[in-house]
């Protein structure tokens, strides 16, 4: 950002004009990341953020005070909101009372949130207009203590051979902290019920065939130590995931990135203790280049499939 | 990424471009560590002197010299110190030359010069100019405490600062005993050798085709030993434990239930497996994204 004096700076963004402030507020004391250089960066890669974000109702994971401080989370909308940024109003879970959520359609409501030190951006499981049927579902690879970056990536490459033998090739990103998302587009044609089924399923399924390897124990003290927790609960109204392309509050600005496979694979050759530093390697820092380099992988990726031929093609490969 | 080796500056002239220097080699060594074959415990060396025959601490060694057969002069850490060169954390670009000029013999070790913010623009100015004018700059460098001559290149959308030999460290040619140039070859042989050159080219050389088999080889061996097999490969099927079974029925029967159309749905039905069903008992409270 060449505008570097504190204060106000006006950015004209498409037809939208937005007042930024505190460009030069360092968000990542040990790298020196600016809120200046998050909004940077959120512009950066709107064009492959957006298809992803656009139409999920938008929790905002803040830290105006930078990383080291402790942040919060907003589900309502911000005050202050634009009344150019669409809203949408529904219940949170199949239980609670309405809420106002915003929506990021476009790179103005980007550098909105950026400004706001919106440092991760959370999505739901669904779009607008049809909030009630997730067109997605995830199983998260948690790393418990002690598993290395091998264990993790055979447990994510074990999760691909066994979606491989139903029919479905499943996306896979980091999640900027320490684990792999993996990732099956859905026909929004099933309700939270099922899809949170389909997650459960898979997960039972990965651990069947590493059970050395993977635990789903939800109780922390009873997963064996160098486990990778298989996290299916996730999926469900009103539950969100990491966007594509968010960025993380840890050291290193880490980004949430989308990967080919080929990646996974020479994770899985390396002798790394830990997984956090091989998350590191996408940052703030690199995406934006990475991406206007070699795009997104998963915009080619993201097929939708239907469940039945899925579940049929398991009940003969997966008993 | 990488940890910057150290953050500092090209200086030429009046010039300052603010830059951070990384390495550009990853080794890629097997490493091993010597372990007992009985017991697998880690094996140490111990020093022990030839004199006395004691155990010898690190902290009580010095480096000698021998300068003559039985002869040392000793150096301790004061003395390397007081010769070490100044720890500039800079590239000092003395020359610049056209890259032709230089035996590419004497090049050795890439790194990668990284700008700074606010060194950017001089960056890639210097970098297109030497692009433009065919040289590269020779400079002086100090890494990990040692003075190394290096040449500062254009490389892509990078400065790389490749170290260089200094000249007394390459071997001469005349130490050996080579076929002279003006060696006599024949017409017709060297039309044949070339031919087979000829037959042998590729356009482009690309070095991702050659791989480091031996490394790969030994690197799998240690994968499976490591694996230990318990990672099923596509062929290897494992029966499916019982809740597997379950869940696939009771999601089957859902999806047939709402075949007519409309959101299949999934019945909150008894037939979940008892481990599912404890666990959803305890719904989290915390505020929790996949992540």
């Amino acid at each position: 950002m060449s505008a570097a004096k504190p204060g106000k700076t006006q950015l004209a963004i498409g037809k939208r004009t937005l007042q930024v402030t505190n460009l030069d507020k360092v968000l990542w004391p040990r790298d020196g990341y600016t809120k200046g250089d998050l909004i940077a960066y959120y512009r950066a890669v709107a064009k492959w953020l957006l298809p992803h974000v656009k139409g999920r109702p938008l929790t905002l994971e803040r830290y105006p005070n930078g990383i080291d401080e402790a942040g919060w989370w907003e589900k309502h909308i911000p005050r202050g909101l634009p009344d150019w940024i669409p809203t949408v109003k529904t219940a949170a879970s199949t239980r609670h009372e309405q809420i106002e959520f915003m929506i990021a359609n476009d790179e103005a409501t980007l550098a909105y949130v950026a400004n706001l030190a919106a440092v991760v951006l959370h999505v739901w499981y669904s779009r607008e207009p049809t909030l009630d049927v997730p067109d997605f579902i995830l199983i998260d690879l948690d790393p418990h203590e002690g598993c290395t970056l091998a264990t993790l990536a055979r447990v994510a490459l074990a999760a691909r051979n066994e979606l491989a033998a139903v029919g479905i090739t499943p996306l896979v990103k980091t999640t900027g902290g320490s684990g792999l998302h993996v990732v099956v587009p859905l026909e929004p044609h099933y309700d939270w019920d099922m899809a949170k089924g389909f997650a459960e399923l898979i997960a039972r399924r990965i651990h069947d065939v590493a059970p050395e390897q993977t635990t789903l124990d939800r109780t922390i003290a009873r997963r064996a130590k160098g486990t990778v927790y298989l996290d299916y609960v996730q999926v469900g109204k009103g539950k969100t995931y990491v966007a594509p392309f968010s960025v993380r509050p840890r050291d290193g600005a880490p980004v949430s990135m989308p990967i080919p496979w080929s990646e996974v694979e020479a994770m899985s050759r390396k002798r790394t203790k830990t997984t956090a530093p091989e998350m590191t390697r996408w940052n703030i820092g690199n995406v934006p280049k990475l991406l206007a380099k070699d795009g997104d992988c998963w915009s080619e990726g993201w097929t939708p499939y239907r469940l039945e031929p899925v579940i049929a093609a398991a009940r003969s490969h997966w008993s | 990424m990488a940890h910057a080796i150290w953050s500092g500056a090209i200086n030429f002239g009046l010039v300052t471009i603010p830059v951070k220097l990384f390495t550009a080699v990853r080794t890629n060594d097997l490493r091993f560590n010597f372990l007992h074959k009985k017991d697998d415990g880690r094996i140490f060396n111990e020093r022990h002197c030839t004199v006395c025959g004691e155990k010898v601490e690190y902290a009580d060694l010095v480096r000698g010299y021998e300068y003559e057969k039985g002869h040392y002069v000793t150096l301790g850490d004061d003395d390397f110190k007081s010769v070490l060169p100044e720890a500039t954390q800079s590239v000092e670009i003395l020359e610049f030359v056209e890259l032709d000029q230089i035996n590419p013999m004497y090049f050795d070790t890439p790194y990668y010069l990284e700008p700074e913010k606010k060194g950017r623009h001089a960056y890639a100015l210097l970098r297109e100019s030497l692009r433009e004018a065919n040289k590269v700059g020779i400079a002086r460098v100090v890494i990990r405490s040692r003075e190394h001559l290096a040449a500062l290149k254009p490389n892509g959308e990078a400065l790389v600062l490749e170290l260089m030999h200094f000249a007394d460290e390459l071997v001469e040619q005349s130490d050996f005993d080579f076929p002279e140039l003006k060696e006599k070859v024949a017409p017709a042989e060297l039309k044949v050798a070339k031919l087979l050159i000829d037959t042998m080219s590729v356009e482009t050389f690309e070095p991702e085709k050659f791989t480091d088999d031996y490394r790969e080889a030994v690197m799998a061996m240690i994968d499976s030993r490591v694996a230990g097999e318990q990672i099923a490969t596509p062929e290897a099927k494992r029966p499916a434990a019982t809740n597997v079974v379950n869940l696939m029925d009771v999601l089957q029967r859902s999806l047939e239930q709402s075949k007519r159309g409309g959101v299949a749905s999934r019945p909150k039905a008894s037939a979940k497996p008892a481990a599912k069903k404890s666990a959803s008992a305890a719904k989290p409270k915390r505020k929790k994204s996949a992540a």
